[in-house]
């Protein structure tokens, strides 16, 4: 009996994905509305940028994405294709840091809190050549 | 009375007279890196031998691993930094060294560093050698901070990678694949030595290898050469170089076309078999979502194919999608495959087509498709076949469908990541049990297809980036499918740079342990790239031919006094694959730095505090340890190499388990689950078993490189395998009748360990090891005898010289080299005349790389004539 390979595990039963990495909340301003980020740039972005630092204040319900496409304005198109690609979707040597902790997916909205939060952006080597 | 009698003494016990202690640490005379224990006795090393409590190696320790001891102690190893006094640089120039302070050495280097990032960061080139795998994040985090893409790895990659890694990482998420030896029945090699000698995970994978032998595992070595897996397999069938993917394709026809036999449960949930195919060669897609539709048998029509259970999608037939004739990939694979007859394979590489079919019925019945098993409780497929291949079938312009090729055994069967079958290393990670670190499992990219969850960088093999014009010097952001690249040295480096308009050019190198001149190919081509170099500066045990190059040498401390957090992670790379354990053991010094050594991952740190990017280099630190709060490395802060050992074992093991920790124990090791080592069936993903994502990759590069006046040749770009000859298999001058290749040799890494007394006494036993390796009856026809001197000359000039040694166990028309000896540095005298350059033949330039993915050809068509006795 050929046993279909679908049948043999329950793949619901072990558990198979990654979890969404919990984020901490972004600050918000005096009254409330808006958020304030500061964003690192480092090697190579840096570089790009002419930049090393960008502080942001932002409304509420920002994603990253949100946060890229306003860097890639001041910044230019350049700092915008290193980091996403034509879909959007992060470079996966881009890493990029909320507070610390590791985002992949660029629609993770920024959430509330009363302090500056740290976005830390830096591109890594894509491969290694030679 | 004597003064000095023992009466007049208070006697020290005798456990505080001398020290006698075992350290826990790692190997680093291969990549293999397995675990150690150092017997230091009053501060002097006086044996290494495997640590049996960790799974990587469990105590055994091979020949090249119990004589480091030789390698660390060898009086010719560089103990203070030098400065050249000769500006000309050459092959045979003497760099006229000086010996110059640390501070004026890292003043000078850091002067240099800081202009050059100034102007364009991108002008340096980071380079370091793979046998030490735990420098890859400390020189990364380095490139990644100071802000350039340029990074090499030497030959590494180029010999052993671009084929093999790739489709590893796209079938089995991992960076290389092995038999899972404690279930499989039936293993064929195609040009690995993986369980025989060197390599990832070897002195684990030997015993393995050598207990499933004992269990009755029948293996079959496919190898131009007997050669250390084939001397003790059930079966050597000797082929021609570079023609593995013909024998695999017409195995693969003879199983499916012939016997009729695959595991079509696998083909339908597991992989991209039941996608319809239209005329372009491209899967038909969703008008609105895009998303690759198949055909549902039991309502009859085209869905998208996340919409349809696995066993209703149809696997052959024509279907017609919006008046469009389209087929299955399985259909197409099916068809395609039958022009690969067993007599046309016979053809191409010379194995009997009765030896083709028979290989393929056993193999295929050997699968026993449909069956499963129980392991530790859980019910698993079982399919207990393997096909494996590595560096022989790799070494080629072809590597990329020789693996193709070879893959699509298993995964026709259904023995892909499943109990007895061809298993990655460690594709997936559910943690250790306390933390939950280090966690990666593989997920649906694109397509439904699988991207890797875990990889040794973030040029992961799928999905693909985008072609576009390049701005890298290896070109690998125009060829997207290649991983490492020959473009930094090749001869027409210049003219492909041109050609791209890259607008920059390399000026300094920091290199790491990389024996540049020999290690990629020929030493004229590499000699005049080096050259064009401002400013090199290198780390290294020792005087090296490519330190005739370098400015400044600086005396780096030997593994035996180097600490590393993570000297086997990656676990995909070199951590044993199947069941057992999961083992983080780390590096840690056991001596002292001799004269003015300084670990070269400290070194780096200084200079990025000199030069002022130590904010960059914490950050990228951060991103490649993954490093998260508390452990994270803030602001400019100066932080110790120690000090970030500790917070990656801290931030993955807990507060209790820092480098303290690890410096009592060696290590960490926790369980393998099940639903880890077997993890196919549990994770929704799928692989191509049909390539769609290539074709419109080669025809966006042919776009882009076409108008500059580099032809691509698509050919090596159609989503389904085939045979494409080497440059080699084209050649028709006269005399030109034997293919040479070399081989790893057991005793030797690369060109590294030929400094080795003890390793160079064994090579010199072993009549292998500094020969060239001859079939007898064929040197009989010819004239030529055993241990006769000989030029092997290559078609396009070069040539080598060495002595031959006649044997039964090379395929007619090979010619064999192993290693990769020959050298000629006065920094290295054990080394020095010993063995065949074999590299030396290798021509580096475009001609000679795959249009796909980069990869050098390592096999060249020579011809033999007598030498003289000189040496």
């Amino acid at each position: 009996m050929n046993i279909r390979w679908d049948a043999v595990v329950n793949p619901a039963a072990v558990e198979a994905r990654r979890l969404p990495p919990s984020l901490p909340q972004s600050a918000i301003d005096g009254n409330g509305n808006c958020i304030r980020v500061r964003v690192q740039l480092f090697g190579a972005l840096a570089a790009l940028s002419r930049q090393q630092s960008v502080e942001l204040t932002l409304p509420a319900g920002v994603t990253i994405a949100d946060v890229i496409a306003i860097l890639g304005d001041r910044l230019g198109e350049a700092f915008t294709t290193h980091v996403i690609d034509a879909r959007g979707t992060k470079h996966r040597h881009c890493r990029l840091f909320v507070a610390g902790y590791p985002i992949e997916d660029v629609q993770t909205p920024l959430t509330l809190t009363m302090e500056l939060t740290e976005i830390d952006v830096i591109l890594l080597i894509a491969p290694e050549g030679g | 009375m004597n003064a000095f009698s023992r009466r007049e003494f208070k006697l020290v016990p005798e456990s505080a007279l001398h020290e006698d202690v075992w350290v826990p640490s790692s190997c680093a005379l291969c990549y293999g890196t397995c675990s150690i224990l150092a017997h230091r006795s009053d501060g002097t090393v006086i044996k290494i031998e495997g640590n049996p409590d960790s799974a990587v190696g469990k105590g055994r320790l091979c020949g090249k691993g119990v004589s480091g001891i030789m390698t660390h102690y060898d009086p010719n190893r560089l103990r203070y930094p030098m400065r050249r006094t000769n500006p000309k640089k050459g092959l045979y120039e003497d760099p006229g060294w000086k010996r110059i302070s640390w501070t004026e050495a890292l003043d000078e280097i850091a002067e240099v560093l800081r202009k050059v990032r100034a102007d364009d960061p991108r002008k340096l080139v980071v380079q370091r050698t793979t046998t030490v795998t735990a420098s890859r994040v400390p020189l990364h985090a380095f490139a990644t901070a100071f802000g350039t893409p340029n990074f090499s790895v030497s030959g590494g990659g180029q010999h052993c990678g671009n084929g093999a890694h790739l489709i590893s990482g796209i079938m089995h998420a991992s960076w290389s694949v092995v038999p899972d030896f404690e279930y499989c029945n039936y293993a064929i090699f195609f040009g690995a030595s993986k369980g025989h000698s060197a390599g990832h995970a070897s002195c684990s994978n030997m015993g393995k290898a050598a207990d499933a032998r004992v269990r009755g595992m029948k293996m079959v070595v496919v190898d131009p050469l007997c050669n250390f897996a084939a001397a003790k397999a059930t079966e050597w069938v000797p082929l021609r170089v570079g023609t593995d993917a013909a024998l695999a394709l017409g195995m693969c026809n003879v199983i499916v076309n012939e016997i009729g036999v695959f595991d079509g449960p696998y083909l339908q949930a597991k992989t991209n078999a039941p996608y319809l195919i239209g005329p372009d060669k491209l899967y038909v897609r969703h008008p609105e979502s895009k998303i690759p539709l198949v055909w549902d048998a039991t309502t009859g029509s085209a869905r998208p194919f996340n919409e349809v259970p696995a066993a209703n999608v149809a696997l052959e037939g024509e279907f017609t999608v919006d008046g469009v004739a389209c087929h299955p990939a399985f259909h197409c694979l099916r068809e395609h495959l039958r022009k690969f007859s067993p007599a046309w394979a016979e053809r191409v590489s010379d194995v009997p087509a009765a030896t083709v079919r028979r290989l393929a019925k056993e193999f295929a019945t050997e699968a026993r498709i449909g069956s499963t098993i129980v392991v530790d409780g859980v019910t698993l497929p079982y399919r207990p076949v393997a096909a494996i291949a590595f560096r022989g079938a790799q070494g080629h312009k072809n590597s990329l469908y020789n693996f193709y090729a070879i893959d699509l055994l298993n995964h026709l069967v259904g023995a892909a990541d499943v109990v007895g079958g061809c298993l990655g290393f460690n594709p997936t990670s559910h943690g250790h049990p306390e933390t939950g670190k280090v966690r990666y499992i593989p997920a649906a990219g694109p397509d439904g297809l699988m991207v890797v969850g875990s990889w040794m960088g973030y040029h992961y093999p799928y999905p693909p980036a985008e072609p576009r014009l390049p701005k890298n010097l290896g070109l690998q952001d125009l060829f997207v499918v290649g991983m490492t690249s020959p473009f930094l040295d090749s001869t027409d480096r210049e003219e492909m740079w041109e050609k791209f308009d890259v607008p920059y050019r390399p000026e300094v190198m920091i290199n790491f342990g990389a024996n540049l001149v020999m290690s990629i190919a020929n030493k004229d081509a590499v000699a005049e790239s080096l050259s064009k170099y401002k400013f090199i500066v290198s780390f290294d045990l020792f005087l090296t031919e490519t330190s005739n190059f370098v400015d400044i040498v600086l005396p780096d401390c030997s593994y035996l006094q180097s600490l590393d957090a993570r000297s086997n992670f990656p676990f995909i790379f070199s951590l044993p694959g199947g069941l057992g354990e999961w083992c983080w053991p780390i590096r840690q010094p056991v001596l002292q730095p001799d004269g003015e050594q300084r670990q070269f991952a400290e070194v780096l740190l200084n200079l990025a505090d000199r030069v002022g990017f130590r904010a960059d280099l914490n950050a990228a630190y951060n991103a490649w340890l993954d490093l998260q709060p508390p452990y994270r490395l803030m602001g400019d802060n100066r932080y110790s190499y120690e000090d970030i050992s500790d917070r990656e074992l801290k931030n993955n093991f807990g507060e209790q388990r820092g480098l303290d920790w690890f410096k009592q124990n060696g290590i960490i090791k926790w369980k393998k689950k099940p639903e880890e080592v077997y993890w196919r069936p549990f994770v929704d993903v799928r692989v191509p078993i049909y390539w769609e994502f290539l074709k419109p990759i080669g025809e966006k590069i042919a776009t882009i490189a076409g108008p500059r006046g580099l032809k691509i040749p698509l050919e090596y770009y159609d989503p389904l395998p085939n045979f494409l000859p080497c440059r080699s298999h084209c050649c028709n001058k006269v005399g030109f009748d034997f293919y040479g290749f070399y081989y790893r040799d057991v005793v030797h890494t690369n060109s590294f360990t030929m400094e080795n007394p003890w390793l160079d006494e064994a090579a010199r036993l072993d009549p292998f090891s500094y020969a060239i390796a001859m079939n007898r009856a064929e040197a009989g026809k010819r004239g030529f005898a055993d241990g006769q001197k000989v030029w092997v000359e290559s078609e396009s000039g070069r040539r080598v010289k060495g002595r031959l040694k006649l044997t039964e166990g090379i395929h007619p028309e090979g010619l064999g080299f192993a290693a990769m000896c020959g050298h000629w540095t006065d920094g290295q005298p054990v080394a020095k005349g010993k063995g065949v350059f074999y590299n030396d033949l290798l021509d580096l330039d475009w001609e000679h790389a795959s249009p796909v993915n980069i990869n050098l050809d390592l096999c060249v068509k020579v011809r033999i004539t007598p030498a003289e006795d000189a040496p």
